[in-house]
């Protein structure tokens, strides 16, 4: 890694004011993706604005309008164990309970989970030429590039695949992400949050190089709804999802679906909303039936690469999962 | 215990982000940032965030129930600090990347890479090694039990695997059953493939221990 200095704000505040100072300066939370990019020198900041020492950005909490509110600096671990998400988020407790490893979870934070960077080795290598790090093209797409883990959807300039497996979930609840800069606190859709992949642009969010996240907030949710996770990987543990998938719905009483959320991980640039899926769902009833009919639908317009065609299937069989898993889960 | 344990006492020692500034040459462009802050301040209360390097400074780190002091930089991950200048070298150098789990210490008692952690952050919180479990003549249940089960091959991953297995014992007691302990495990590769003797070991040395402890 590259000198930097480490600056300790006391609060998030502080941290939006210190980052709005310098040009180039980075948020610190738990490091398990910045300071790896860092040691392949692929980012070089002056500055780290650390958030270890920073206030009120560690709790779980029900606010008094029954929303529930996740500091940024709620790790993995402490979202599998605690006793409100196992209650009224269980999709979001399983999938930080998946994630990684235990001592990754431990440090690896909710809102560094959000705005983590691709996995892809091509963006992860300095000596390959990247668009996202400033190249004229994606060598995913190349002739002879490495396809395996790219997106299918979206990635006519940039191929790559937003890696978290927490963001389908909460895309599914509706969550809202609270961005602090040095004088307001504004609240952004999960939708809005996602900025599509462009020359020389690393991250894919929103994020302005003043902002930082104070928290991730989800609505109250009614017990009726159906909630769903299931993740494809090589691996039984420590791996990355090569699909996620999370849905929820609500039907009526005679058990068809009013209202659906249907998000993919690992297939775009970008935590993907399928809303082909949602549009397949509203009015059926969720059997095996349904369900493969809702994965074609959703998988209709992906634009998979030579290397990438398995994963349409996977995705439809994430999809089929999840939604079995749903019908149990209440 | 969680990674956002109360850490004041930690926070509050050592210098001042002014003294700081005077001290480190190089730190000029990078102090640059916070002058504006910097410049509000009254005559010895540190205003605004504390900061430190990017050039050496010293850290006081509580490593296996022991004071020490270092002089480090931000950029050195515990790892580095615990190898080079404390000279505890159970803890090793892989991957240096997150992904194998060779490098396992506990930070307040749980697991974490140490490779991913820099030094400056486990400044006053409690740091234990697989040195600080125990020694040839005196082990931990649980290195005695992976002699005893022959858990080890090239032992290269051995002391990380004991740090993981270790807190599995420690948080199940005596009832870790096997999947736990695979759960425990399963963020540390073996190349030798040890992993069946390693989770005969973990729960040999449950049945040994109380829980919680
Ligand atoms: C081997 C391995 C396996 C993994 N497996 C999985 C998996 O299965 N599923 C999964 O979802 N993830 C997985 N991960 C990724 C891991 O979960 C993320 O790296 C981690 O969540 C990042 O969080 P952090 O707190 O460490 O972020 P950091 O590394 O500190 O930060 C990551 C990025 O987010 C920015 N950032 C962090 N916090 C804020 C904030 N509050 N405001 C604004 N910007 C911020 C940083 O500037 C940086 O760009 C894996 C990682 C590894 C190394
Ligand atoms: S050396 Fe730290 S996880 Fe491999
Ligand atoms: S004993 Fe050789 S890597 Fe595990």
């Amino acid at each position: 890694m590259k000198a930097f200095q480490f600056v300790r704000p006391r609060s998030s505040t502080e941290a939006a004011q210190g980052l709005a100072d310098s040009a180039d300066a980075r948020v610190h939370s738990g490091g398990c993706d910045l300071l790896d990019r860092m040691k392949e020198r692929i980012e070089e900041p002056a500055v780290l604005v650390s958030l270890c020492d920073a206030e009120g950005l560690g709790d779980v909490r029900i606010e008094e309008d029954g929303s529930i509110w996740i500091g940024a600096r709620v790790t993995l671990a402490q979202l599998a164990e605690s006793d409100v998400v196992r209650r009224f988020l269980p999709t979001l407790g399983e999938a930080a309970g998946l994630a990684a490893s235990p001592q990754l979870r431990h440090r690896a934070t909710i809102a560094g989970n959000l705005a983590q960077h691709t996995r892809c080795g091509y963006y992860r290598v300095k000596s390959f030429p990247c668009l996202k790090r400033g190249g004229d093209s994606c060598p995913v797409r190349a002739d002879g590039g490495v396809q395996d883990t790219a997106g299918i959807f979206g990635n006519a300039a940039c191929a790559s695949a937003h890696p978290s497996s927490l963001a389908p979930v909460l895309g599914s609840l509706d969550a809202e992400i609270a961005i602090r800069d040095a004088k307001t606190l504004r609240f952004v859709a999960f939708a809005d949050f996602w900025a599509a992949p462009a020359k020389g642009r690393a991250s894919d969010t929103i994020l302005k190089s003043g902002e930082v996240i104070e928290a991730v907030r989800l609505p109250a949710r009614d017990a009726k709804q159906h909630v769903g996770f299931a993740e494809i990987r090589q691996k039984k543990a420590f791996d990355w999802a090569l699909v996620s998938c999370a849905v929820r719905y609500e039907t009526d009483a005679e058990g068809r679906v009013t209202q659906a959320r249907a998000w993919l991980g690992s297939v775009a640039p970008a935590p993907y909303r399928a809303t082909k899926a949602e549009a397949a769902l509203v009015g059926k009833a969720v059997t095996d039936e349904v369900a493969v009919k809702v994965g074609d639908a959703a998988l209709a317009d992906a634009t998979p690469l030579a290397g990438t065609t398995y994963k349409v299937q996977l995705a439809k069989v994430a999809l089929k999962r999840a939604l079995a898993a749903a019908r149990e889960k209440a | 215990m969680s990674d956002d344990a109360p850490r004041e006492e930690g926070a509050r020692r050592g210098l001042t982000r002014r003294s700081l500034f005077k001290g480190a040459g190089a730190a000029a462009a990078a102090g640059a940032v916070f002058r504006s802050l910097d410049a509000s301040a009254k005559d010895d209360v540190p205003a605004g965030p504390r900061t430190q390097g990017p050039g050496k400074a010293k850290l006081t780190l509580q490593v296996n129930g022991q004071s020490r002091e270092v002089q480090a930089e931000p950029r050195e991950t515990l790892l580095e600090v615990l190898r080079l200048p404390l000279d505890l070298t159970g803890a090793k150098p892989v991957c240096n990347r997150g992904q194998c789990g060779a490098c396992t210490v506990w930070l307040d008692g749980t697991p974490v890479y140490a490779c991913s952690v820099l030094a400056v952050e486990a400044e006053g919180r409690k740091v234990t090694t697989v040195e600080g479990l125990g020694n040839p003549d005196d082990m931990h249940a649980v290195q005695s039990a992976f002699v005893e089960k022959d858990a080890l091959q090239c032992g290269f991953c051995t002391s990380g695997l004991v740090m993981s297995a270790a807190w599995a014992v420690g948080k199940h007691g005596p009832d870790l059953s096997e999947e736990q302990a695979r759960a425990a495990c399963s963020g540390n590769l073996c190349r030798c493939g040890t992993y069946p003797h390693v989770v005969e070991a973990a729960i040999a040395a449950a049945k040994t221990a109380k829980k919680g402890g």
